[in-house]
């Protein structure tokens, strides 16, 4: 659903969208901003481990996932449905992974492209109706998240981040230097695969929230930001996060302001965010 | 040294991944002050064998007997390759090395002025104070290599052992990097294990030695293994082992199988 469906035409003064979006869609709003946050953070380490890709492919995993519980055989809820397939894609991939005679590249993109192939096939065959949900968030409109789905992604939020801050030093020695982290006794296998459980549950909860386009997108841009910006890895945390927070505020202004879907004008931000920091850097190296 | 109470020994040890078995029957043992080298030719078992000394790797049979210290595990500081470390993230030296201190540091911790003080302590004997601040990203090869044994140090190991530490180095910064081994050794009585593929470096610089191959594990002081003879056999090609000046060369001369 566009955003000017729902904004009286007279209403073009800046500070009227702001009271709209504040009073008339706060958990869209706040939702959007925990999920920069939390995307941005991850991201770091994402790009870190140079797995940008596994982003790509376990939102359209979860997107997948979000469809099959739209099918009438489901007994799921459409979080959980996404979740558990966004966890078993998650297991299979690690396995995967690892192996030697495929490589890493070529499995994951088997399982992008397959996940949209049968994504299609599925919502083909649900009522046209019932596919709404699923195709704003593939369109990009997050303006209607609900209550429930805010506090579930608000949760996920605390969880993660509570976990990420206790076990900082773990998560911190596992993605700089895995094999020495094993040698003083840290659980490389453990702490990766506690990692990526993480990652998976924020994908798979955020892509239901917000969809796709977003979850990637803050997955990379907000920590490219940082890397460019920053000397210091806490500055490059801080950076990102700051990006993730500023992006959904502006994208949502602009959104409302220009007419545009949401979540594709957020990420419209993000990625302008990006240049500025690209040319600051640019500038500080002349 | 002290022979009946080795700090690693393995006996009749055969170790390999699930059905295959890269080494059998490996017999040997380390000892406190040695400074030990393993090498041998490409993918002939010598990360395997390491790994069991980490314990990262069970073996399939026998016995990896590693010494305990009053009920705490060895410690064991280690130094991976160095290409093996690909920092996109921009940590600083200091914080590289504090990482050999987060077991101490425990959870939810900040480091203490105690570990602090060690960090600086471990630059310091690497003669890298002054990069401090510096990104490790940004170093150079054997800069980071100085980093990586600082922060092996810093772990207030028992033995301190180096995976191909000199790999891809210049000639002078393999040198320098051998040297200050050699100078924890002499000088800290750090007992020490180099893994390297590199003849020379073991030669010149490990007392005692183990050629890593399925079909020709040999151990013995330096002397005694590194011969023309074994040397010969291990690569399939003459090998001559001549001396200049109190230093050993290795010379291989014409081509395999003549």
């Amino acid at each position: 659903m566009e955003a000017n469906l729902f904004l009286p035409e007279a209403l073009v003064g800046n500070s009227e969208i702001i009271t709209t979006i504040f009073r008339e869609f706060p958990y869209a709003l706040y939702g959007s901003i925990i999920v920069g946050i939390l995307c941005a953070f991850l991201g770091v380490y994402i790009v870190a481990k140079r797995v940008v890709f596994l982003g790509a492919v376990l939102t359209q995993v979860s997107v997948l996932g979000l469809a099959i519980t739209f099918l009438p055989i489901t007994p799921l809820s459409h979080s959980l449905g996404s979740l558990i397939v966004t966890l078993i894609a998650v297991i299979i991939l690690s396995r995967l992974l690892t192996g030697k005679k495929i490589p890493r590249d070529a499995v994951l993109g088997f399982v992008f492209v397959s996940s949209i192939a049968v994504r299609i096939l599925v919502l083909q065959k649900i009522e046209k109706v019932e596919t709404s949900e699923i195709e704003n968030l593939l369109r990009g409109d997050i303006l209607f998240v609900t209550p429930d789905l805010f506090y579930i992604m608000l949760a996920v939020f605390v969880g993660a981040m509570v976990v990420h801050l206790l076990f900082f030093k773990e998560f911190t020695y596992i993605s700089f230097d895995a094999e020495t982290a094993g040698t003083q006794g840290f659980k490389a296998t453990f702490w990766e695969t506690v990692f990526y459980v993480i990652a998976a549950i924020v994908i798979a909860t955020a892509t239901h929230m917000v969809g796709d386009i977003f979850v990637f997108g803050f997955l990379v841009i907000p920590p490219l930001a940082g890397l460019l910006l920053a000397k210091r890895v806490k500055l490059i945390f801080l950076i990102a996060m700051l990006v993730g927070t500023l992006s959904p505020l502006l994208g949502l202004f602009l959104a409302f302001k220009f007419d545009f879907p949401s979540s594709p004008a957020i990420v419209a931000v993000a990625s302008a965010l990006l240049a500025a920091a690209w040319i600051a850097n640019m500038a500080r190296r002349a | 040294m002290n022979d009946t109470n080795p700090l690693i020994e393995f006996q009749h040890a055969t170790l390999g991944y699930g059905r295959k078995i890269v080494l059998q029957d490996v017999n040997f043992a380390i000892h406190i002050g040695d400074y030990f080298g393993m090498v041998g030719p490409n993918g002939a078992g010598k990360t395997t064998l390491l790994r069991a000394i980490l314990g990262t790797l069970k073996p399939l049979a026998g016995e990896v007997r590693v010494r305990t210290n009053s009920g705490e595990p060895l410690r064991f500081g280690y130094v991976p390759q160095r290409d093996s470390i690909d920092s996109i993230l921009p940590y600083a030296v200091h914080e590289v090395v504090m990482m050999g201190r987060y077991r101490e540091v425990g959870l939810l911790r900040s480091p203490r002025q105690r570990d602090i003080d060690i960090v600086r302590e471990s630059l310091r004997h690497v003669d890298i104070e002054d990069l401090h601040n510096r990104s490790f990203r940004d170093l150079s090869g054997g800069q980071k290599q100085r980093v990586l044994i600082a922060r092996a140090l810093a772990t207030k190991p028992a033995i301190l052992i180096l995976d191909e530490p000199t790999n891809g180095m210049d000639l002078s910064s393999r040198i320098s990097i051998l040297e200050l081994i050699r100078k924890l050794h002499d000088e800290d009585q750090m007992t020490v294990i180099l893994v390297t593929h590199l003849l020379d470096d073991i030669a010149n610089y490990v007392k005692r030695v183990a050629i890593v191959e399925r079909n020709f594990f040999q151990v013995g002081n330096v002397d005694e293994v590194l011969t023309a003879e074994n040397l010969s056999t291990l690569y399939q090609m003459p090998i001559q082992v001549a001396h200049l000046n109190g230093s050993k060369l290795i010379l291989a001369g014409g081509a395999r199988g003549k």
